[in-house]
């Protein structure tokens, strides 16, 4: 070892000197400035992973340097816990739900309730008529599909025929593993198809796709996750259309947070924030409410189904009440297989017979019987101590027959109520035959 | 049909707009990925010239019985010390960061994301191949200029046109070791796949190079061109693998990107 280069001192330790010293000097500065990068790091850091904070520390400052610090940054950081670029404060985040989330009404004139203009809703102020009367004058289809067939051995999709209308929101369901996704990814170019022909009367940077499980960056805030998706797209946006989309999607108080600390919901929200900004055409929804909560749920159907008669909207659901909420045709799949499509009042119509409670004051189980016996009648089940569910053949032979056998029977009438026809009884009618 | 227009709020937009470079400008520093790569490199850069010059001293005072005779350092010495121990090293944090950024089909939702807004696969994977490959030469180059400084001090003088030279073929080794995990990415999906695979094939293209037919000609040659150069290598040696990796690179590319865009999420 080159002696000059090194000066004893009095304990025996021998400290570099010289050009040695001009070596060795930024190294030391090296190991030095990254263990206070990385106690700095710990010192803002909410939370970190695997032991308590302290720990760390002694870690890092102990163990061989600076071995402890790249332990600690490649194991012990943890990215969700990065402090966001501006603070939040709980008050700002308006009516905290589930996971902190904004909750935000909107009324059916497109108009939030904090007073912020509605993107999903007409930006003329249409009336619901005049949303009405654009759907019917545009219901040319703007998604049709012919022949559509993936086969996965057995599974995927056969031979569908989809007609979307123009301006419509259209609800595809069906069981687990009908082929919605299937088809919803082959319509947003994720997948192909073995067979068939696709047109979608849109240029491909007017779709948006949102899946069902949105993921992005952990370490970009929500602002710069909906810039970017602005950016990819290529499409101009109107000024303040990033603050418009986030603030569409209930996270105007969060867009400067980190994403790596969003809820589920929260991330579903940026999805829909990101699938708004490009201004799209037509949107693709595989289970857009899936993450969220009722407040959350009916934010998100109030903004799909203001986008009628202005954008086209296709979404998948398992949800039935959420497809019959807003969804103004429906397609059901089976097996892969369109069993039907057509306006979503039209399935409920055609696939259920009419129904009526029947409560009386006293025991019902006489008057079950006669209903039994009448050849109009379809089905009586029992509906609680004192009522009778009664299925007729049609609409008017229930109205008639059902006053007839109560006077027949003398029976004292409470009530008789038609009961309401829902999608998920239709849908079960039509998916059991 | 009228188009709804996204209303605009008071919150105004203060951070620049966002575009794929600046998405993985952003990617390098607001993660740990700048601190495993420039501090791998610095701290190689630094460490191996004061290895190469107290090698003997540290050999000397940890032997017991066995005798190990260090030939005096040479001003070389700090600069092989270096490529030797940054090459493997260096190399494996150079892939890991390539493949975190080019997986990106790992995770279905940003797959899914990322490929139903994009015009063309080219334009997301340009910018992730050209910044990764741009991060790790410049590492490279600053852990380089950091063992020159150290040598010079050290050991003494280098000669310039070999340094440069051998700066150079590193470089475009590093690149080469980029497209390589892109075409990776298009084989396996998920972050750990694509760097095992983008690992397997360039250790397989080492193993190749021991032969003495293709060394010349294999791109794994320019990984050790930097020392080879100061010990009296000819530039000229290294000109059928720079002309071999500078044809394979796009190519690489090109594959990735179609491989790629044929991917179904």
């Amino acid at each position: 070892m080159p002696i000059e280069s090194l000066v004893a001192m009095p304990d025996g330790v021998a400290w570099p000197s010289g050009s040695t010293l001009l070596a060795v000097a930024p190294l030391i500065g090296l190991i030095v400035g990254l263990l206070a990068f990385s106690l700095v790091d710990l010192v803002r850091a909410r939370s970190v992973r695997y032991v308590p904070k302290w720990l760390w520390a002694l870690i890092i400052v102990l163990a061989a340097a600076p071995l402890g610090a790249v332990l600690y940054l490649l194991v012990g950081r943890d990215r969700r816990s990065a402090l966001p670029s501006e603070p939040v404060e709980a008050s700002d985040r308006g009516q905290a739900g589930v996971g902190g989330e904004l909750t935000v009404k909107a009324d059916h004139g497109g108009r939030r309730r904090d007073g912020v203009p509605n993107p999903g809703a007409p930006a003329r102020g249409g009336s619901p008529v005049d949303r009405r009367t654009t759907i019917r004058r545009a219901a040319e289809p703007v998604v049709e599909t012919d022949g559509l067939t993936r086969d996965y051995g057995g599974g995927g999709l056969f031979d569908v025929d989809l007609s979307v209308p123009l301006g419509s929101v259209y609800g595809l369901v069906g069981p687990n593993g009908a082929g919605k996704t299937t088809m919803l990814c082959i319509l947003g170019g994720m997948r192909r198809a073995d067979r068939g022909a696709i047109r979608i009367g849109v240029p491909r940077r007017r779709i948006a796709v949102c899946p069902d499980v949105s993921e992005f960056d952990s370490w970009l805030t929500a602002r710069e996750v909906v810039e970017f998706a602005l950016a990819l797209t290529g499409v101009d946006a109107p000024a303040g259309g990033v603050a418009g989309a986030l603030s569409a999607a209930g996270l105007a108080h969060d867009a400067d947070r980190r994403v790596g600390g969003f809820s589920r919901g929260m991330m579903q929200r940026l999805g829909l924030a990101c699938a708004l900004v490009g201004d799209p055409r037509l949107l693709i929804f595989d289970e857009p409410t899936s993450a969220l909560d009722p407040a959350g749920r009916a934010e998100v159907l109030d903004l799909v189904s203001g986008m009628r008669g202005d954008r086209t909207v296709i979404f998948s659901s398992h949800i039935l009440a959420d497809v019959q909420r807003v969804a103004d045709t429906i397609g059901i799949l089976r097996h892969g297989r369109l069993l039907y499509q057509g306006p979503t009042q039209e399935l409920i119509d055609t696939h259920l017979q009419p129904r009526w409670l029947v409560r009386i004051a006293g025991d019902p189980s006489l008057l079950r019987a006669e209903f039994g016996s009448q050849p109009w009648v379809t089905r009586v089940d029992p509906a609680g101590p004192d009522a009778v569910r009664v299925e007729a053949v049609s609409i008017e032979a229930g109205e008639r027959g059902i006053p007839a056998v109560l006077a027949s029977r003398r029976e004292r009438l409470v009530s008789c109520d038609p009961v309401a026809a829902d999608l998920e009884a239709a849908f079960l009618a039509l998916t059991s035959r | 049909m009228t188009a709804p227009m996204i209303a605009p709020t008071s919150a105004a937009v203060t951070s620049p707009t966002m575009n794929p470079w600046r998405l993985e400008w952003l990617r390098l520093t607001r993660t740990p990925r700048w601190v495993a790569l420039f501090g791998v490199y610095l701290t190689f850069g630094l460490l191996g010239p004061v290895m190469a010059t107290y090698l003997a001293g540290f050999l000397q005072d940890v032997q017991t019985q066995m005798t190990i005779i260090v030939p005096p350092p040479e001003p070389k010495d700090g600069i092989v010390n270096y490529v030797n121990q940054v090459g493997q090293t260096g190399l494996i944090v150079v892939v890991v960061i390539a493949a975190g950024a080019l997986a990106f089909d790992a995770r279905r939702g940003l797959s899914t994301f990322l490929r139903t807004r994009t015009g063309s696969m080219w334009q997301l994977v340009r910018p992730r191949i050209t910044v990764a490959a741009a991060a790790a030469v410049l590492a490279y180059g600053l852990g380089t200029v950091a063992a020159w400084y150290g040598t010079a001090l050290l050991l003494g003088p280098l000669p310039v046109g070999a340094m440069v030279a051998g700066l150079l073929c590193e470089s475009l080794y590093l690149v080469f070791a980029v497209a390589v995990v892109a075409v990776a990415a298009s084989i396996a999906r998920s972050g750990l796949g694509t760097v095992g695979v983008a690992l397997g094939m360039l250790i397989l293209l080492s193993i190749l190079g021991t032969a003495g037919a293709l060394h010349a000609w294999l791109p794994s040659t320019l990984a050790g061109a930097p020392a080879a150069l100061l010990t009296g290598t000819s530039a000229a040696d290294y000109l059928p693998a720079i002309g071999v990796t500078s044809v394979v690179i796009p190519a690489l590319v090109a594959i990735a990107v179609a491989r790629l865009g044929r991917r179904e999420v």
